[in-house]
């Protein structure tokens, strides 16, 4: 009798160690690469913290389906080179249920083409490349192509601020390549004269030359693309030589780290972008408290732009009620969620359809300056 | 007007280059080894000078000191690495200089996080017109920084018993080592004197471009290299030259090549076409 009363307990007792291994060991995983190392560590670092921030919060509200979001995350150092062998171990060894890309274009455009093939579904959060999401029908972006921002600068510059002669300052990679294109193509339309246009690359700090020159330009306004590690010092450097035109840049430069670096220079600087710091939006307001208050550090655009990446999956992944990929790829299609960069839904080609957030610099942060919500000019690629 | 103020510009830029290729080269002409860790040491100096600014408030001091641990580092480096595999072939140097360089970098990463560091009163950041040419006191700094420290270089060379023994080593070691040189000595004051210029030039660019970053090094490490093959490998004043020339040119090229070549090309492009026509470098003696 003692006997079997042991052997029940036993069989019971491993009974809930194989129930309580099920529930703890499952989890739905969301894979996630970002550069943690290497030049753009920076912009990695915040995006992954955005990205964790959304994790435990949904996590809070009962993951999904009772069942925790984990969220398994590499170092692809912003290059193409290791973010396919990212993507390969996230699907093959983690077996991700969906994928985010919280990095540059060159290492998301590459690793796009792994997981379309194997048909997990793929948010780039702020890489910029048109063909990203041109890979397939399971790749999604949550930020602006380079031309949108681009668009959105001359209606600010030629529109909005009424400036009609301005010089353009361009970053010579995909990023500040695809923001010159938007912005010539609607230039003129604004009547837009452009002076000249400069190119530099982003190991470049010193402008001194390109300096000296647009000073000889005169312009009233300067359409500047980079990142705030290259916009800083080429914005201090601008007004050091007592150039007072106004200086429009675009998300690259949303960091407090931009106005850290140009310091008093950085004021009166306007920016295009996707989070508003003073959004009456509760959305965008708590997620940049919970993320000061978790990281210690200011909210922007990258971190902003994973957590609203995560949170799509999420509630795909909920409206799906399924791991089944091409069921959640449908729901991400059909999704309209408001998140920390608006509200979000996408086009046929997983473009996202958002308004541009515009930022000015005033006593030492971004500040609201204005909006552009002008849909026929936003309208992103859809082929 | 513009061209001239370009040439101011490209001046400035040239003058960093100096302090960085000088170094490079003195290592160079003494053990023969191409020491890319070097710019790591460049990157050190920043860091230096942004700490020690950041904790003192004096711009002055934090170049001093930037110096003098730049030039001890350099010296540990030399002692701890390079002296005891100088027996080996040339690339067994160079492959240790490149992993040297690429664990600074991560070091500084490591410790200092990947965002860099930022002057909290950044010194120097005041206007001075000479001229005609409007220029930071930071860039009049380092223009005058770079000919001071060059000045007193070149006097110590050829004036001083320390300089000769340092000549002497460089020409024919074997033959200094005989009449007495310590050539051992000769090496620690040259790795000490290179890297606390390395030293000097990353607190000056760290004033430029208001910020440090760990991979600040990476374009200094390859186009000193080009510098001081364009200056004839081992010749200091070669050196100097071609750095002045090379700052001078890119500062043109921003403007007028900028869309067909990038900056950084260019200093390449003007390195092989010195090689078609000079194989030795634009100022190195035939046969040297």
């Amino acid at each position: 009798m003692k006997f079997r009363a042991a052997k029940i307990a036993a069989i019971a007792l491993a009974g809930v160690i194989v129930a309580a291994g099920s529930s703890f060991a499952e989890t739905v995983k969301i894979g996630f690469n970002a550069p943690l190392t290497g030049f753009a560590a920076a912009d990695g670092k915040s995006a992954l913290n955005g990205a964790l921030l959304a994790v435990e919060q949904a996590n809070a509200k009962g993951g999904i389906k009772g069942v925790k979001i984990e969220l398994v995350y590499y170092d692809d150092g912003a290059s193409p080179k290791n973010s396919v062998p990212v993507a390969n171990k996230l699907i093959e060894k983690d077996q991700v249920v969906v994928g985010i890309s919280g990095s540059y274009s060159g290492a998301t455009r590459a690793a796009a083409g792994v997981y379309q093939k194997a048909g997990v579904p793929y948010i780039s959060a702020y890489a910029i490349h048109p063909d990203i999401t041109r890979t397939g029908n399971y790749v999604f972006r949550t930020s602006f192509v380079g031309e949108v921002q681009g668009r959105a600068g001359a209606k600010l510059i030629g529109a909005m601020l009424g400036k009609k002669r301005v010089v353009m300052i361009t970053l010579k990679n995909d990023f500040g390549k695809s923001l010159a294109a938007g912005f010539k193509e609607k230039a003129a339309a604004y009547g837009i004269t452009i002076v000249n246009e400069y190119e530099y690359s982003i190991k470049d700090r010193q402008f001194g030359p390109i300096v000296a020159k647009v000073k000889a330009d005169k312009p009233t306004a300067i359409y500047a693309s980079g990142y705030f590690f290259t916009a800083g010092p080429l914005v201090s450097q601008l007004r050091a030589a007592g150039i007072t035109a106004v200086i429009v840049g675009q998300e690259g430069y949303d960091s407090e780290k931009f106005i850290k670096i140009a310091g008093k220079a950085s004021e009166g600087v306007i920016i295009t972008t996707s989070l508003d710091r003073d959004s009456k939006s509760p959305e965008t307001a708590n997620f940049i408290a919970a993320f000061e208050k978790k990281t210690g550090a200011k909210a922007d655009m990258v971190a902003a732009s994973a957590h609203t990446a995560v949170k799509v999956m999420v509630a795909a992944m909920r409206q799906a009620g399924t791991t089944d990929r091409a069921a959640i790829r449908d729901a991400i299609a059909k999704i309209r969620i408001t998140a920390s960069t608006g509200v979000i839904s996408f086009n046929a080609l997983g473009e996202v359809r958002k308004d541009v957030q515009v930022q000015v610099v005033r006593g030492g942060a971004f500040r609201h300056h204005s909006v552009i919500s002008d849909a026929k000019l936003l309208a992103p690629p859809s082929k | 007007m513009l061209a001239f103020e370009l040439f101011v510009q490209g001046l400035v830029q040239g003058s960093i280059y100096a302090l960085i290729a000088v170094g490079l080269t003195l290592v160079y002409g003494l053990l023969r080894i191409l020491h890319v860790a070097h710019a790591g040491l460049f990157t050190l100096g920043g860091y230096c000078g942004v700490l020690v600014a950041n904790a003192t408030g004096s711009f002055l001091l934090a170049l001093l000191v930037a110096m003098v641990v730049v030039g001890l580092a350099g010296m540990a480096m030399y002692r701890l690495c390079y002296q005891p595999i100088l027996d080996k072939p040339p690339y067994v140097a160079l492959i240790l200089s490149i992993g040297l360089f690429i664990a600074m970098e991560e070091l500084f990463r490591l410790i200092f996080g990947p965002y860099g560091l930022t002057f909290d009163a950044p010194a120097l950041q005041g206007r001075l017109e000479i001229l005609g040419i409007n220029l930071k006191h930071a860039e009049w700094a380092t223009m005058a920084g770079a000919v001071i420290v060059l000045g007193v270089l070149a006097l110590l060379a050829s004036r001083t018993r320390l300089g000769i023994a340092w000549r002497a080593t460089v020409t024919v070691p074997q033959m200094a080592e005989s009449f007495g040189i310590n050539i051992i000595q000769v090496r620690y004051v040259n790795f000490f004197i290179g890297s606390a210029l390395a030293g000097a030039a990353g607190v000056m660019v760290a004033l430029a471009n208001l910020q440090v970053e760990p991979t600040m090094g990476s374009v200094p490490s390859y186009k000193a290299l080009a510098i001081i093959v364009l200056g004839g490998l081992g010749n200091v004043r070669g050196t100097l030259i071609a750095a002045l020339a090379l700052g001078v040119i890119e500062s043109y090229g921003t403007i007028y090549l900028g869309k067909i070549l990038e900056r950084d090309a260019i200093a390449f492009a003007f390195l092989i076409v010195v090689l078609m026509v000079r194989p030795h470098g634009l100022f190195a003696k035939a046969g040297g």
